[in-house]
């Protein structure tokens, strides 16, 4: 027993499923404890995500989110419980993420991303985990990753669909190659609704993939858009191309 | 004409533009991204990008929410 009482887990027996995986070796875990890993956003998806990164053995992550737990949130957001009600969702998340995984540093910032902050917030970021609802700070993310930030796990639920795409530092193929600026896209699940599981499978996917790409192992979603409809049950992977007149990282002005 | 429209073809009246396919279809999305043969659109496009008889067409809406 640890001086808390509670059970000492050692480090590698909470890795050991993960070592077994026949791609990932023993020496590749240093990536894991030495990753910083940004949650831009603590809603569904970042409840999804950031426990299976917690998990792995990711050693640090910064969680970042200017709001406080609604009783709204509870039916998705599975880190917050009844009493978290009205606490700032960092705080909560933090407590149960430390619970969950007691050597894991964690940094807080109850701020929202800006267009001015995102060098100071998610500088040093390994990898970045979008868990934003709101598309004008998507673009503020996109063209972050596309100056070199860090690769970002972009993922969106709303309704019974959700999707998720890797832009890596540089961008080419970027979020706005497909789609453009996506700030007047649609996003409020308090108009369309959200199936509570969906933020689970789109945050999964996501911490799936920030995991990947730490560790150097399969084939990271970049340059392709994973599309799932729980409505229909349907899944499919759309191929997104480099755009040349791209207005964020193609075109003339290119890097 | 006939198009395939998100993997499956499909016969539509004739179509002169993407945008002509996109009202026809009725998506009015914000962020809508369209590959025509694999290659992008661009939003600005739509309404001048020719369509073509056997044409192939992804059409992706951005999912916002989180």
């Amino acid at each position: 027993m640890s001086d808390s009482g509670f059970p000492v887990v050692r480090d590698v027996d909470r890795v050991r499923r993960l070592v077994a995986l026949p791609d990932v070796r023993p020496a590749m875990l240093d990536k894991l404890a030495g990753a910083t890993v940004a949650m831009v956003g603590m809603g569904g998806l970042g409840c999804a995500s950031a426990p299976y990164l917690a998990a792995a053995g990711v050693g640090r992550l910064v969680l970042i989110d200017p709001g406080r737990v609604a009783p709204t949130d509870l039916g998705r957001q599975i880190l917050y419980g009844a009493a978290d009600v009205g606490a700032l969702k960092v705080d909560a998340a933090a407590a149960r993420l430390r619970a969950q995984s007691p050597g894991l540093s964690i940094v807080r910032h109850a701020v929202a991303l800006g267009v001015d902050s995102a060098d100071t917030l998610l500088g040093g970021a390994t990898v970045v985990v979008d868990g934003l609802d709101d598309g004008r700070m998507r673009d503020v993310l996109n063209a972050w990753a596309v100056r070199g930030g860090a690769p970002v796990v972009f993922g969106g639920a709303l309704g019974y669909e959700g999707q998720v795409t890797v832009v890596p530092p540089g961008g080419r193929p970027c979020l706005a190659c497909l789609f453009g600026s996506v700030a007047d896209a649609p996003a409020e699940c308090s108009v369309a609704g959200v199936l509570g599981p969906l933020v689970g499978v789109v945050g999964s996917l996501q911490a799936g993939e920030a995991l990947k790409w730490i560790l150097g192992v399969g084939q990271a979603l970049t340059g392709r858009l994973w599309l799932v409809d729980l409505f229909t049950g349907a899944a499919r992977v759309v191929p997104v191309p480099v755009r040349a007149t791209c207005p964020v990282c193609g075109g003339a002005e290119a890097i | 004409m006939e198009l395939k429209v998100n993997g499956s073809w499909r016969e539509t009246p004739e179509l002169p533009t993407v945008g002509a396919l996109l009202t026809h279809l009725g998506v009015t999305h914000q962020a809508v991204g369209v590959l025509q043969n694999g290659q992008v659109v661009a939003r600005e496009a739509f309404d001048r990008e020719p369509l073509h008889d056997r044409d192939e067409l992804e059409i992706v809406r951005f999912v916002g929410g989180g």
